[in-house]
């Protein structure tokens, strides 16, 4: 197993609560981080990423006025964004089928279900440098590849399609996911 | 910038995707092993820096049942055109339902998701709604009082289980 060294990358933290922020900001400066910068919400973080180059944004869902779902697209698809590459790993309470399925289609990389756990994130952050994904443009949509699996030889139907009607004919908000059926999903 | 773009047509139907593969930067920014490179001990140290946190979250929590309290005080007053204050709940419920198991407080959790999945969505609430979301503060602020860390033990478990049934009764089993 490879370990890596943080200590040159930098990190954007999106969260509207000051507590949160503190404790994910903690987590990384103990695996050896040494650039955090953070933005109370969507809007402030997309203002700082004009100066700041981050490596990898951790962004909540829930804030005011922008919230992490509609950051996620305007930075994947905003005319002025700064980087529509940078890999984003969407760090939410927000468990339900649907709501993993929405954050993927809005073009995260990855997605943690609170609570949070050092292991857990190092775990994200590792994915998002040993998996480097390439970005598609297809319709509406521009981000990472949602196909985790690159299988050139598959011939079945659109399951993320069928994925995502699904869901939301659920109504969705029932379907609490643990973090492995939340990965499951994502790996599908 | 871009290493490649090629179009390619969707096995489905007529649609064009266009991939890109980005440079990896971050594999060029990351040296891998040797001093300072995340091991098992730099894991246990992240994890230590959490539970050091566990007495400012005690702090923080407090102040957040003091906010969900008010936000609850608020919406019995505007329960005709309940929709924003319900809102408000929810966020400061969410909140909590995040940092709890964070900081090993699970109950709170589950407590937090239990009542964000009751009050998600209502345009409208009843006095039995009203006093579901007033149970759930209040055994918020028992799990708090009694420090009930982890799963809570039998306690918390007695305590939840005794909220639910609660909550089945003046709900009428719905």
């Amino acid at each position: 197993m490879v370990d890596y060294n943080l200590e040159r990358l930098n990190f954007l933290i999106v969260d509207d609560n000051k507590h949160m922020r503190a404790l994910i900001k903690g987590i990384l400066h103990a695996l050896g981080v040494k650039n955090c910068l953070d933005a109370i919400d969507g809007a402030d973080a997309f203002k700082e990423l004009r100066h700041f180059p981050a490596d990898i944004i951790i962004c909540d869902w829930n804030m005011q006025p922008l919230d992490g779902l509609d950051f996620t697209r305007l930075v994947r698809t905003g005319k002025d964004s700064p980087n529509p590459f940078v890999p984003i790993i969407m760090l939410t309470g927000h468990t339900e089928m649907n709501r993993v399925v929405e954050a993927r289609d809005a073009g995260v990389h990855e997605f943690m279900a609170k609570p949070i756990s050092a292991k857990g994130l190092y775990a994200r952050v590792k994915a998002i440098i040993e998996r480097p994904r390439p970005f598609v443009r297809a319709g509406m949509y521009f981000g990472p590849d949602r196909r985790r699996r690159d299988n050139p030889a598959y011939r079945g139907s659109e399951r993320r399609v069928a994925d995502k009607e699904s869901a939301d004919s659920d109504g969705g908000e029932d379907g609490e996911l643990s973090q492995a059926e939340v990965q499951a999903l994502l790996d599908s | 910038m871009l290493e490649h773009t090629i179009e390619r047509k969707d096995m489905s139907d007529e649609e064009s995707v266009q991939v890109i593969t980005p440079p990896n930067t971050l594999k060029m920014k990351v040296r891998e092993g040797g001093a300072g490179a995340v091991d098992l001990a730099a894991i246990e140290r992240a994890e230590a820096v959490i539970a050091g946190l566990a007495d400012s979250y005690l702090e923080w929590v407090e102040e957040d049942l003091v906010k969900i309290s008010e936000a609850h005080e608020t919406l019995l007053e505007n329960k005709d055109d309940p929709t924003d204050y319900v809102d408000a709940v929810f966020q400061i419920a969410h909140d909590m339902k995040g940092q709890g198991g964070s900081f090993n407080y699970d109950l709170m959790t589950i407590l937090g998701n239990d009542l964000c999945r009751f009050i998600e969505g209502k345009t409208e609430v009843s006095e039995t709604d009203l006093d579901v979301i007033s149970l759930y503060i209040d055994t918020m602020k028992i799990v708090i009082a009694k420090r009930m860390s982890g799963d809570g033990g039998a306690e918390g478990q007695k305590v939840l289980s005794g909220l639910a049934m609660v909550v089945k009764k003046i709900t009428g089993g719905s």
